[in-house]
């Protein structure tokens, strides 16, 4: 039998585990009702104020990342899914159990990355789309609305479910890292909500110039059809999270390689 | 068979194993036992190669475990039976495990059965007691039916049922060939479930050979009771016994076999009421031998008596 044969065995065995608990279940309905749900609330509450709205910012209004709104509030839910597939593993003491089974760590631990990126991939982009299109149906006729038959369009809106799906990414390795529940979230919501804060206290220079770094700003850039002023582009927000969650991914590996389960 | 070749593991600054160095045949079941804090544990996650050695290392059948393809089939755990998912299924359980080592799944449903828990496969583990957890434990272990077959303290928790099941379970394993090595702290559980015993105290190797053996090496005692109690003590001391003073003038002799402790009585004019040799029991071998090896001493308890 080949290596790929047991990649394929161990990453069809993390996937039994990642459904047969509820947090991932629970987790992906709360992603569908975060993102969807909340920009329903967004795009219809623009549509009714559309009209109260001064022109310049009419000039400047994105009907793309506006009606995508929800995956700010859905990118935390996506980021506990990718904690709790680890660190639940730690808290039950499973994780020695699981690595008794697989004793090649790396493999181990590249079969749940498959099985996170195939899953949040599918979820994000089908709550994605859907909030898009219910989205521009909400605003059509009152507010200018978007098409995925636009290039730019489908590309905000296939990266939005991108950006989900590398910040469950981003949360799994922080749960390799940290080990434990409480503490990986606490950094995840830091990351994505305190470093904002704290780079608004900093001087406006600095502010322009890195602001645009943070991981929901990269977000932004990614969903958005035309880049905002002093922010990436979408290519390039890209590619910068990604590095990110590979980085983080790079150190969470080496240290369940060299730590003791 | 299990090599645990001079191994050592240190945390920090605290010694958990110091240069072990033992092996565990196939055929019989072989005890591991030892005080709590004495290693045990570790030893047994270093030989699963999930903790790594600071020195020496653990082989099975000559491999590291890392080095063994889909090892269920090899080698059986049962480390802590608490350690699954509390909200998933028994089943969904023991099938992610059989998937991962490419043991085809039919098999989920015959260890469920042999353990006597096929009544809670759909459950989430998360209720089970203890006793049934560690029934599932056993399930995992047995799933990829390996010849190698480790047990961490596997009959906490059980009920009187459950150990007698256990231990006719573990000699009928060795039965056929296979190596079967357990941990535990009680003696009198060792005593009747293995065949072969080591011995371990705060990580160091203490002995290791049959029940028999370790019996036999032991000092036995000899209880005495006579009519001059006194006297008798006198010259017992005199000959470098140990005295110990009973109830009723009962004396308990160590140091001396009972032929010697009558010589001295008939030496020394005394009567003797009652003279009986006593062979220590396991469990006070087991006292004895790890003594000195104990994490915490006994100084508490004989301050508070005084």
């Amino acid at each position: 039998m080949s290596s790929n044969n047991t990649l394929m065995s161990t990453v069809k065995s993390e996937w039994i585990k990642f459904r047969t608990v509820r947090a991932s279940i629970l987790g992906v309905a709360i992603t569908f009702v975060l993102t969807i749900g909340i920009g329903a609330l967004i795009t219809a509450t623009v549509r009714s104020h559309y009209h109260e709205m001064d022109p310049l910012r009419r000039i400047t209004f994105d009907p793309v990342s506006t009606s995508l709104g929800g995956t700010l509030f859905a990118q935390f839910a996506v980021g506990v899914i990718g904690v709790l597939f680890i660190t639940s593993e730690y808290s039950s003491g499973s994780i020695r159990t699981s690595l008794a089974a697989v004793p090649n760590r790396t493999r181990l631990a590249l079969s749940k990355l498959v099985v996170l990126v195939v899953s949040m991939f599918v979820v994000s982009e089908i709550a994605v789309f859907i909030t898009f299109q219910m989205g521009q149906s909400i605003f059509s006729g009152v507010v200018p609305t978007a098409s995925l038959a636009t290039g730019s369009v489908l590309r905000s809106v296939l990266l939005a479910g991108v950006y989900l799906t590398l910040l469950a990414v981003l949360g799994y390795a922080l749960g390799l890292i940290l080990r434990q529940s409480a503490a990986c979230i606490s950094v995840f919501t830091s990351i994505l909500l305190i470093v904002p804060i704290v780079l608004f206290l900093l001087p406006q220079s600095w502010q322009t110039s890195y602001a645009k770094y943070e991981p929901s700003a990269l977000g932004q850039a990614m969903m958005s059809p035309t880049p905002a002023a002093n922010s990436f582009g979408a290519g390039t927000a890209s590619v910068i999270l990604l590095v990110y969650v590979i980085v983080v991914l790079g150190v969470g590996m080496t240290l369940l390689q060299r730590r003791d389960a | 068979m299990i090599k645990i070749d001079h191994l050592t593991k240190r945390y920090n600054d605290t010694l958990a194993i110091d240069d072990l160095d033992f092996e565990v045949k196939p055929g019989v079941v072989t005890g591991f036992l030892g005080p709590n804090g004495s290693g045990k544990s570790t030893t047994m996650r270093i030989i699963l190669g999930l903790d790594h050695p600071s020195k020496g290392r653990a082989t099975i059948n000559g491999k590291n475990y890392a080095d063994i393809k889909d090892p269920l089939r090899e080698v059986g755990a049962l480390l802590d039976a608490k350690a699954v998912h509390p909200g998933r299924t028994a089943r969904n359980h023991l099938k992610a495990l059989a998937v991962s080592n490419q043991i085809k799944t039919s098999r989920v449903d015959e260890v469920l059965e042999f353990t006597g828990i096929s009544s809670v496969a759909n459950k989430r583990v998360g209720g089970f007691s203890l006793g049934m957890s560690q029934r599932l434990g056993i399930a995992g272990a047995l799933l990829g039916d390996p010849g190698v077959l480790l047990f961490d303290e596997p009959v906490n928790g059980l009920d009187p049922e459950g150990i007698r099941w256990i231990r006719e379970f573990f000699r009928s394993l060795a039965g056929e060939g296979r190596t079967v090595f357990v941990s535990s702290h009680l003696m009198s559980e060792m005593a009747v479930s293995a065949d072969q015993i080591i011995v371990i105290g705060r990580g160091k190797f203490i002995t290791q050979g049959s029940v028999d053996d370790l019996t036999k090496t032991a000092q036995g005692t000899v209880l005495v009771r006579s009519s001059q109690p006194d006297q008798l003590r006198d010259a017992l001391l005199a000959k470098l016994a140990q005295v110990r003073v009973g109830n009723d003038g009962i004396f308990t002799v160590s140091g001396l076999t009972s032929d010697e402790v009558g010589e001295v009585a008939f030496a020394s004019g005394i009567t003797l009421f009652e003279l009986t040799p006593q062979r220590a029991s396991l469990e006070e071998v087991f006292m004895d031998l790890t003594a000195d090896s104990l994490e915490y001493a006994h100084h508490d308890r004989d301050a508070a008596h005084e």
